[in-house]
């Protein structure tokens, strides 16, 4: 059905991978301040907490059937400081403080999000 | 193919392919996105689809993905894989008999970014977090760039098996 076109397929993917890239780049940055940030453990909410009121540093464990993370929530921002995934990929994340991109730890089930401004949001 | 030999080539590939599971899930990802993977294990799906038939690979991804999440992925990282290794394991059924074998590539590029689409889409659905859908194009991405490996991995094999079938016979 296809001939052996090499050339129009490579460009073709290089074209959809730049543009996904491009893509990916673009939501990152779009996120809007937020200051609530939502907490799930496998699909239920584990905790809202209103990034605006925190005055001093404190952290989180959860310790789940999946594992164990311990999140660092500062006054605007929030990260995962610590956690016994084989991959890190949420420590390694860091801090957000937007609305763009969720932290994640897939092996464990544990999202942050940041939400809007107010709390019963 | 005499059967004897077919179960015990399905079986070898089957070992290989949980070993390359095994070996990668112990090497810390390149990027902090969840979900990019080179998915080596791949490699040897497409193989077994095209040295022994559908079906035969079909067997050998299932066995991996059950026998790998025993040995490395763990309870939460089965569903991640049956739903990335079903979704790519139908894109390339579909796709295989379209492109002429020199473009395995992109058939692998295409299963790759079914595979991913597949875990994301379970991702939201286990996490209840609709907003990792910003990794989707991400995803893609990397799954141009994983997929394009894995096939060209792919094909060189099965030039080089086929070879040495000759030989042999």
């Amino acid at each position: 059905m296809f001939k052996e076109n090499n050339k129009k397929w490579i460009l073709f993917f290089a074209a959809l991978f730049i543009i996904c890239i491009g893509a990916f780049l673009l939501l990152m940055r779009s996120g809007n301040y937020g200051t609530v940030a939502v907490i799930r453990v496998n699909g239920e909410i584990y905790e809202k907490i209103n990034l605006d009121t925190v005055t001093v540093a404190y952290d989180i464990k959860i310790k789940t059937e999946y594992g164990y993370n311990k999140i660092h929530i500062d006054r605007g921002s929030i990260c995962v400081s610590e956690s016994d995934c084989r991959d890190q990929i949420c420590v390694r994340q860091g801090a957000i403080s937007s609305d763009g991109v969720p932290i994640i730890c897939m092996p464990h089930r544990v999202t942050i999000e940041i939400e809007g401004d107010s709390i019963d949001a | 193919m005499p059967k004897t030999r077919k179960l015990a080539l399905m079986a070898m590939l089957t070992a290989v392919s949980l070993i390359v599971f095994v070996i990668e899930a112990q090497i810390p990802p390149l990027v902090p996105i969840p979900g990019v993977k080179l998915g080596l294990a791949n490699v040897v799906t497409l193989v077994a689809m095209l040295i022994l038939g559908k079906k035969e690979a079909g067997a050998v991804l299932l066995v991996r993905i059950i026998m790998g999440s025993m040995f490395a992925g763990g309870v939460s990282g089965f569903l991640f894989s049956l739903a990335g290794g079903v979704l790519a394991y139908a894109v390339m059924c579909l796709t295989v008999k379209i492109f002429p074998e020199k473009l395995l590539w992109v058939v692998s590029i295409l299963a790759a970014i079914g595979h991913n689409i597949g875990q994301l889409a379970v991702s939201v659905f286990v996490t209840g977090t609709p907003s990792i859908l910003v990794y989707a194009p991400a995803l893609i991405a990397s799954g141009i760039v994983t997929g394009a490996f894995t096939g060209l991995g792919a094909l060189y094999l099965v030039r080089a098996l086929n070879k040495l079938d000759k030989k042999q016979v």
